[in-house]
């Protein structure tokens, strides 16, 4: 059963423009959750939309609210404001000061989509746009604009863009009286100009009353905060709902109600402009209300407002001791759990706020809009019922008073205590350049699939679009280098405002401990928030299925893909499946070793949704690698031109692996420096060198090792070889070989070696890999084998 | 003879023979480096002027020291950090991390150990030991935060470096590879293995993240260069307090290490193998035969000892002889008292 309802109020015009079809536009309209409080939006109220972050919603101004023709799919066109958090950290400085942590911006960025759906909208919220500086209370409810943020820059925000409040509240009232009456605040007047205004298509936009006084606001905002959050629990618990909760809701309910008996003077005005405005009503609607109508005389609106100030005391009172069961009186207490309690306190408060309105309700025409469940909304609702009972845990734990860890700390190596040396000489300073960590200006050599990877992220940001690319080859070859030089070149494009900005984050398989770490540093690096992997998981889903507004595209790099791989292989099909949903605005480039991973590893659904963009990094021909070293040394001479050569011919018909071409030059360099005394170097790196640091890599250690062996470990080996021979076979058993050794002792006119001696002989060759052993603990029973070709023994032994 | 001499230097001769068997033992126990690596010169230098670099200059590297057991890549590593140790520049800007494979058997105990080797977890209190995800996540921030110029050096040497190689995804060894070749805080990783293969375990792209810089320690040691070490590691130092005595006891070597009996024993260890270690343990059971009554090491000795190094023990604790060999072992003083 669905139990979210969305009522508008009052209709007041239609309009048809040229190209859009009949629209139903609106005043205000209430969203209700059955049980539960109701919270009105009006146009030109703020409020906050549904967003990644619950602690944190968006918050926009509503400009414009309307409906379809058929009344099916209701929309609010919204003006964003942006907060401190959603910014780029690398533009905040850009402030110039600490932003307050309730600082918000008016967002001037024209590429998003101002159109929400009033689903997403949570509860009205206020912001103070005064130049006056921050107050220092720690009001969680109440927001300032001081500027205005266009992506790019900070400006001081245009007051016409942002009305002021209309209604100001007499500012010499004292604080315990002024709260107002809440159906004031939620149904504030309409204003001639702004209907008028609105009725001529233009996007008007009236403000909130919003009153002067914040601490009596912070009363009230407190306890609203717990109401919407509660609204939003609600929606998404709102088929898990067992009757009990119900029935105590209502009970409590009732008991307060009475309080509310009289309605303060404000009512009667709206109701008035109600009337006014819906002239086009049927008399009926009219006649509904007219009972209404009275007058009240002021002394009861002080009354009621004293007493919904000591209400409101109260409930905050009671919800910071909410681990008291009791507190509240006649309630039941068939619910255990002390969140149960924070529950109905809130939801009782939010009855009491918007009691009356359920009455103006019953007057007003009503639209009954149900949500109905859709894709989107089911999926979320699931989410969200998971991801709350993974919240519940660190919500509780956090109590006023007690001191926390600091959740962010920062780790760091210490700092050294000389300063490092800056390179003295030619070669000091070939070698520096010649680090592979050293990050050239410009990647040669990797022109085309620059390009290629650079248009296709390009395309998919310019067209607010998601997709996958993978890329593959060997390690080595410039694979990550060359995505984090495009995303470095995007970066620029965004700065210098030719594509809109978008968001970089980076994953390695190979940093992290579990595949399904991924979605933990993905929400990490996205939002901040520290979770585990299944709750990571819920949010990120929630995140991309979501229409959430205001979002830039992601651009997401996993390196080693191959270590993402799990039995079910859910941790890539999440990945693949994102970027195909409609407002993920996700680009996912995936990097690994072997070309056919997807055809290896991958079942058909995370294949096919990985789709055909694929990419691959040839190995560097030697060519490439001697472009590659002599960027890097940028005109330095420190290498004969024929020993760049060498090095890059020989790397090139090996692996073709640029890294292992740097170190072969950084190594050739060391060994010329070793040698500079020698009169006749020219202090350049020449073939010699070069030679000699091939040499040292590439050359295997199994023949000097068996070189060094000593007399009775070569006898050995010889014993080996002889005995396979005997047999036939590439395997022997300790028993076997000995025999061979000890005849061959004799030729040799050595003494024979014991049994013990034999197998420590045995133990240290297998030590080196020159043999293969079974474990020792079978004595001569274990099985011999070769790990170097008998070849390489004989030439070792025979040069001796 | 020997107590005149003990007199002439105000030493008796108890005490001398301590002060020997001090020094000796020290050394063939390894309790003590070296003043000077024999052999090993160029390995040395190569290793010392890397470890400089990455300390002075702040360049990250990462070499494996490859060479069979008992041929000296841990002393020559100890003898380089400990001359390295000595310069005024390096000294207070090398972290080290030491790690064993045999210890640290998984990824997850290594990075606590590296977290508390650098001091890391004073810095965030209690909060650091949360899970290994979370370790990782925090040891690599560190070490991305850091820059060439200015945080401090790290050196890692990873002990049975081939130990490593088999944590699951060879997570460590990535990540250190990577940070090494990366513009992050200058690490040098050094691996110490006894394992020739050692490259062929690491996994493509650990590979290609390596160096590939191995210095082998393969002695190519001849007879008569392992008879003179023979005798500078029974000789006594110019620094011995009783003069008389240490200029004796040298003779005394000397002449032992050109005994024809003394040299074919020698012989055959040196055709049985070439490490330092079994020839420490031989010349270990001749010092232990030293005694005030015996101020010299006799060739009887030496034959004894050898006899004792080869004894196929399985086969003489058939022929029941193990008691014997027990005792002289374990009790080489009992047949001098007799």
């Amino acid at each position: 059963m669905e139990c979210v309802h969305i009522d508008f109020i009052v209709c007041f015009w239609s309009s048809r423009n040229e190209k859009e079809n009949w629209k139903v536009h609106f005043y205000s309209f209430a969203i209700s959750v059955e049980g539960l409080s109701k919270i009105i939006i009006n146009t030109g109220q703020d409020i906050f939309i549904e967003g990644c972050d619950e602690d944190n919603p968006y918050v926009a101004k509503v400009t414009r609210l309307y409906g379809d023709e058929n009344g099916q799919q209701m929309k609010a066109v919204v003006q964003w404001f942006i907060r401190v958090s959603e910014l780029p950290v690398n533009k905040l400085k850009l402030l110039g000061r600490e932003p307050h942590p309730q600082e918000i911006f008016y967002y001037e960025c024209r590429n998003c989509d101002n159109e929400v759906n009033v689903e997403s909208i949570l509860r009205p919220v206020k912001h103070l746009d005064s130049n006056d500086p921050f107050p220092d209370s720690a009001d969680k409810d109440t927001l300032y604009v001081k500027l205005s943020w266009d992506s790019k820059v900070f400006r001081v925000v245009n007051s016409t863009v942002v009305e002021s409040p209309a209604e100001p509240a007499p500012a010499s009232s004292p604080p315990s009286s002024t709260p107002r009456g809440p159906s004031r605040r939620v149904l504030p007047t309409p204003d001639h100009a702004i209907m008028h205004k609105a009725s001529l298509g233009e996007v008007g936009c009236s403000s909130v009353g919003t009153p002067a006084n914040v601490e009596a606001e912070s009363l009230h905002s407190a306890t609203k905060l717990s109401a919407s959050k509660c609204l939003s629990a609600k929606r998404r618990n709102a088929t898990a709902r067992t009757p009990g909760v119900r029935k105590r809701l209502e009970l409590s309910s009732e008991c307060l109600h009475k309080d509310f008996k009289m309605q303060p003077l404000c009512r009667t005005r709206e109701q008035q402009g109600y009337i006014y405005i819906s002239n086009t009503k049927s008399s009926e609607v009219e006649n509904e209300k007219s009972p209404m109508v009275t007058e009240t005389p002021r002394s009861s609106k002080r009354k009621s407002a004293m007493l919904v100030s000591s209400r409101i005391k109260k409930q905050l009172n009671l919800l910071e001791n909410h681990q008291d069961p009791n507190s509240s009186g006649e309630e039941e207490d068939e619910f255990v759990p002390s969140k149960n309690d924070l529950l109905s306190s809130s939801e009782e408060e939010g009855q009491d706020e918007d009691g009356p309105n359920i009455d103006d309700q019953v007057s007003a025409k009503k639209f009954r809009y149900v949500a109905t469940g859709s894709r989107n909304s089911r999926s979320k609702q699931k989410s969200y019922s998971s991801a709350r009972t993974q919240r519940r845990t660190p919500a509780k734990k956090i109590s006023p008073g007690t001191p926390q860890t600091p959740r962010h700390a920062t780790p760091s190596i210490p700092i050294r205590s000389l300063q490092t040396q800056q390179p003295a000489n030619i070669l000091e300073e070939a070698r520096a350049r010649l680090h592979v960590s050293s990050v050239p200006e410009s990647l040669p050599c990797r022109e085309q699939e620059f390009q290629d990877i650079y248009s296709f992220v390009e395309s998919k940001i310019v067209d607010n679009t998601g997709g996958c690319m993978y890329i593959s080859g060997v390690p080595g070859t410039g694979k990550t280098a060359t995505v984090h030089e495009v995303i470095r070149c995007l970066q620029h494009a965004a700065d210098m405002d030719e594509i809109p900005s978008f968001h970089f984050i980076e994953i390695n398989g190979m940093k992290m401990t579990d595949p399904h770490q991924a979605y933990v540093q993905i929400l990490q690096k996205l939002t901040g928030q520290k979770a585990t992997p299944d709750h990571a998981a819920v949010l990120l889903e929630k995140r991309f299925s979501n229409l959430a507004p205001r979002k830039e595209t992601i651009v997401l790099l996993v390196d080693e893909l191959d270590l993402l791989w799990t039995r079910k292989q859910n941790v890539m099909y999440n990945l693949f499946e994102w970027p195909a949903r409609r407002h993920a605005r996700l680009v996912v480039l995936t990097i690994a070793n072997t070309m056919d991973l997807p055809e290896r590893i991958m079942i058909n659904r995370v294949a096919s949704r990985l789709g055909l963009t694929r990419m691959s990094f040839q190995p560097y021909s030697f060519k490439q690698l001697q472009e590659i070293i002599m960027s890097r040394l940028n005109k330095l001479k420190a290498f004969e031109e024929d020993a760049l050569q060498l090095v890059s011919r020989k790397v090139a018909a090996l692996s073709g692996d640029a890294r292992r071409c740097l170190d072969i030059c950084r190594r050739a360099t060391e060994i010329c420096e070793h040698s500079a005394a020698d009169p006749s170097s020219t202090g350049l790196v020449g073939m010699s060198h070069v030679m000699e640091a091939l040499n040292e890599m590439f050359s295997s250690a199994y023949i000097t090792a068996i070189r060094c062996a000593s007399t009775q470990e070569q006898l050995f080996l010889r014993a080996v070889i002889t005995e396979f021979r005997r047999l036939g076979l590439e395997e022997a058993t300790f028993q076997q070989v000995f025999v061979q050794h000890q005849a061959l002792c004799r030729i040799e006119g050595l003494k024979p070696i014991g049994v013990s001696e034999g197998l420590a002989v045995c133990q240290r060759l297998g030590a080196c890999r020159l043999l293969l052993l079974e474990p020792s603990h079978l004595g001569v029973l274990q099985r011999i084998r070769l790990n170097v070709s008998q070849d390489d023994i004989f030439y070792a032994l025979k040069a001796d | 003879m020997s107590k005149r001499k003990a007199r002439d230097a105000h030493l008796p001769v108890g005490e001398c023979i301590k002060q020997v068997q001090q020094i000796l033992r020290e050394r063939f126990c390894e309790r003590r480096l070296p003043d000077r690596l024999e052999g090993v010169e160029a390995q040395y230098k190569h290793l010392l002027e890397l470890l400089r670099r990455t300390a002075i200059h702040g360049e990250s590297n990462s070499v494996l020291i490859v060479g069979p057991r008992g041929a000296g890549k841990t002393t020559l590593l100890q003898c380089v950090l400990r001359d390295l140790q000595k310069e005024e520049k390096v000294q207070k800007n090398l972290l080290q991390v030491h790690l064993n494979g045999l210890l640290q058997t998984d990824d997850r105990i290594a990075l606590k150990e590296i977290t508390r080797q650098l001091h890391l977890e004073n810095v965030v209190g209690d909060k650091v030991f949360g899970s290994f995800a979370e370790n990782l996540a925090f040891l690599l921030e560190a070490l991305k935060k850091g820059n060439r110029s200015s945080s401090c050096p790290v050196l890692f040497v990873l002990d049975e470096f081939d130990l490593f190689a088999h944590h699951k995804n060879q997570t460590l060894l990535y990540n250190l590879f990577d940070v090494s070749q990366s513009a992050q805080a200058p690490i040098a990783v050094v691996g110490v293995t006894c394992r020739l293969d050692v490259l062929e375990l690491l996994e493509k792209r650990v590979k290609s993240r390596f160096s590939h810089r191995q210095i082998h320690l393969l002695s190519s040691l001849n007879f008569t260069q392992y008879l003179e070490r023979v005798w500078t590691q029974l000789s006594l130092p110019d620094s011995f307090p009783d003069k008389k005595f240490a200029q004796e006891w040298n003779a005394g070597v000397k002449t032992l290490c050109e005994d024809k009996s003394v040299e074919e024993v020698l012989q055959r260890h040196f055709n049985s193998s070439k490490d330092f270690r079994s020839l420490h343990m031989l010349l270990m059971l001749c010092l232990s035969r030293v005694s005030v009554a015996k101020p010299t090491i006799k060739p009887a000795d030496l034959l004894e000892a050898s006899r004792m190094c080869f004894a196929d023990t399985t086969a003489n604790m058939l022929h029941g002889e193990y008691k014997s060999y027990q005792r002289s072992v374990f009790y080489p003083w009992s047949e001098d008292s007799k």
